[in-house]
This record gives structure tokens, sequence and C-alpha cells, in this order.
């Protein structure tokens, strides 16, 4: 009795193992010429807005430790 | 056994009309495309804060949207909840179970979670007027790997029993349960859009879900062991993946593959953690050798190094302003850079 369990449990992850190859199979891919233009185009658009490729300046630097400043 | 056969004839078939279809778009490489940008500029970030107070190793931490707050986690049985500005510790929650893997914050502020080895996800709510336990998510057969809150009443889990799952906070039930991969789920990482979420496992394998319907939508393969770390590319049509195999890679979600690989012959350590700046150019990885290296995404070269933790570094993360970089190592610290 327990090996047709066991091979039904097979059998029935051997179905949704096809099951979700068909759903992956169906999928419409574009050229990896498009895609990694857009992802070069992204980047180059936000680079100026990317604070840890331009740099921080250290009156915006919300980590930087201030140091006081006494007025004499 | 004649049906054991077909199925496995029809899955081989479905394997290869799926390489077949991937050759078919592989018109170029990323190497080819980025050689015209400019190379990065070499990256040297200072070590602005150190935060002190766990006394063990740091499994996990999140920043808070409000950029400022963060969480963190440590095998000393607590959450800290820290102000990175000031480097004071504003909450401290201590946890039942000291085997922590991983922790979040929800994007109010309002909620954490932690979760490990007890197979739970504890939510506690840090607003009270102290620290409350408000669920503990209890249905995972296997570790807590990772946590993400959509919101106040949703949390995605990933765990070591090989699947990820949507709670409903209210009532403390699953309410999507996401089964595809066939080894322990190790990370997690959200779209922008919050439609879909993508999972890392020790199967080698990343994951595309549908969070709704919970469906596997896409499956990306080519490391070699387990990926430990993932991360959305900031547009949301790429992902990074950072595995045991001492590799990384981005995967382009429409082109279904992988389309840039991060290794360095000299590099034998496992990638522990991932984490990107905000126009997704630089690439910050932690690794087992102690280190985090930077990335240009583009042009896959190294183009900086963080160094100062005495231990594994075994969790990193970004803020949602890109204002800096917070390392977690198991030497205890936590380091702010920029």
């Amino acid at each position: 009795m327990s090996g047709k369990v066991c091979s039904n449990n097979s059998v029935m992850q051997a179905r949704r193992t096809v099951e979700q190859l068909r759903v992956e199979a169906s999928m419409e891919r574009i050229k990896i010429s498009t895609a990694a233009a857009q992802l070069v185009q992204y980047c180059q658009e936000h680079s100026r807005s990317d604070p840890l490729l331009t740099g921080i300046s250290a009156s915006s630097n919300p980590f930087k430790d201030k140091k006081t400043c006494v007025l004499l | 056994m004649g049906e054991m056969d077909t199925l496995k004839k029809e899955a081989d078939g479905l394997k290869t009309q799926i390489e077949t279809a991937r050759k078919a778009v592989n018109d170029t490489t990323m190497a080819a495309v980025a050689s015209g940008v400019a190379a990065a500029p070499r990256i040297q970030l200072k070590n602005r804060k150190t935060l002190k107070g766990h006394l063990a190793k740091i499994y996990g931490l999140h920043w808070s949207a409000d950029n400022r707050h963060m969480v963190s986690a440590s095998q000393d049985g607590k959450l800290l909840i820290w102000d990175t500005y000031t480097g004071n510790k504003v909450y401290a929650v201590p946890l039942k179970s000291s085997w922590v893997m991983s922790c979040s914050m929800a994007p109010s502020g309002n909620l954490v979670a932690s979760g490990g080895l007890d197979n739970m996800c504890t939510i506690v709510n840090i607003k009270a007027a102290s620290p409350k336990t408000i669920r503990e998510l209890d249905a995972h057969e296997g570790y807590l790997s990772h946590s993400r809150f959509l919101n106040d009443s949703e949390i995605l889990t990933a765990s070591g029993d090989t699947t990820c799952c949507l709670w409903d906070l209210e009532t403390g039930k699953q309410k999507v349960v996401y089964k595809s991969h066939v080894g322990d789920c190790m990370c997690l990482a959200m779209s922008p859009d919050q439609n879909t979420f993508i999972s890392g496992a020790c199967d080698s394998s990343a994951k595309l879900w549908d969070i709704r319907d919970g469906g596997c939508k896409q499956t990306f393969i080519g490391h070699t062991s387990d990926i430990n770390a993932i991360a959305f590319f900031p547009s949301g049509t790429a992902i990074i993946t950072g595995s045991d195999d001492c590799t990384l890679k981005m995967y382009d979600l429409r082109a279904d593959q992988e389309v840039n690989g991060y290794q360095d012959a000299a590099l034998n350590a496992g990638v522990t953690s991932v984490s990107l700046s905000s126009s997704g150019r630089l690439v910050f990885a932690g690794y087992d050798n102690f280190n985090c290296n930077i990335w240009d995404s583009l042009k896959a070269e190294k183009v900086g190094v963080l160094s100062g933790h005495d231990n594994r570094v075994s969790c990193i993360g970004v803020p949602d302003d890109g204002l800096g970089i917070c390392t977690g190592s198991w030497d205890s610290f936590l380091k702010i850079w920029n």
C-alpha cells in the first residue's frame, strides 16, 4: 500500500513540475539587446541623483558627525 | 510507471524549449551594450558611524522607510532599533528565541518582524507603550530565513521548508503559499510595484512570483550553489542574486536569462548579502571573507571595497533615499558608509 502512495506522490510532483514548466515555456521574451539597453538607460538617467555614485557634500550628509561651532 | 516516463519526457522537452527560446533572444551581451558607457568612478566610501550595542553575531538589518531608523537582529537575542543619524538605540526588543536569522521593519515604522530557527515570524509593535508582540506566525515547517512587510497587515516570509508565504496579520493566518523551490528558501525581495516578488534558494535557482495568485512566473538558473541574497534592480526589470558559489548574477526579467556575472578568480568566499545604490549602477555585496565589494552593475568591474569588519559581513542595506549603505557583521557591529 505504502509503495503505491509513494509512487502517487512522485506522479503528483512530476505533474506539478510539468505544469510549472508549461507556464514558464509560454512566456514572451524580449531580445537582450533591447533589455540591456534599457538597463543602461535607467542607470544613466538616474546617475546624477545617486548619492553613492556622485558623492555627498559634508553639509548634506546626515551620517557625518558635525563639529559644533562656537560663536565667540 | 508509464505515466512517470511520459511526464519526464514532457518535462525534458519543455526545458529544451525554454533553453531554445532563451538562446533565440540572446543576440548580444551586456558587456557589448555597456561598452560605450563611461566607466564608473573608483568608489571610496568612509565609515561614518559604527553602531555598537549587540553582544553577538548580527544576522539581519533593515532600513526604515524614513531613511533614518533601522532594525538589526543578533543572536544575542535582541532586535535593536537605531536612530542612525545620532547612533543612538531607540528601542530594544528582547526575543523569545535567540536563534534569529532575519528582521524587517514595516513601511509605517510601527511594526518589526523577526524569526529564525524557531520556525516562526514574530511581529512586534514598537510604537506601543513598551514593545509588544502582536502576532506569532506559526505555520512554516522550517526555519524563517527572511521576511518583508507589504504594509501593517501583510508580510511575506521565506523558509527553510522550501516555501514562501504571504500572511494576514489581522488573523495570523497564511493567505498564499508559494511552492515550487526544491531547496531551502534563503532570501526574498519585493518588486518596486509590489505586484511580484523574487526568492532565492538552496536549489541554486531564483524564482519570480505573482504575490496575489501565488503562481511562479519564471525560474532563473545558472548558479551552482545556494543563493543567499537577492535584490531588484530599481527599474524592476532585472534582479541581482548572490551565492555561495562566490558570484553574483544579474538576470533580466523580460529576456528571462542571465545578462551579467560578477566574479573574480581571486575571490573564493561566498556572497552573503546584496544591495544596490539608488540608480542601480553600484552593487554592494557582502562576503564571507569579512569584506564588502562594490561592483559596477553594467561593466561587471570591481570599483571599490568596504573593509573594516573583523568577521563575515552577514547583511547589508541601502536606505530608499540612497544616502548611505549599512553593513552588519558577525563581529557584532553595524557600520554606515558614504
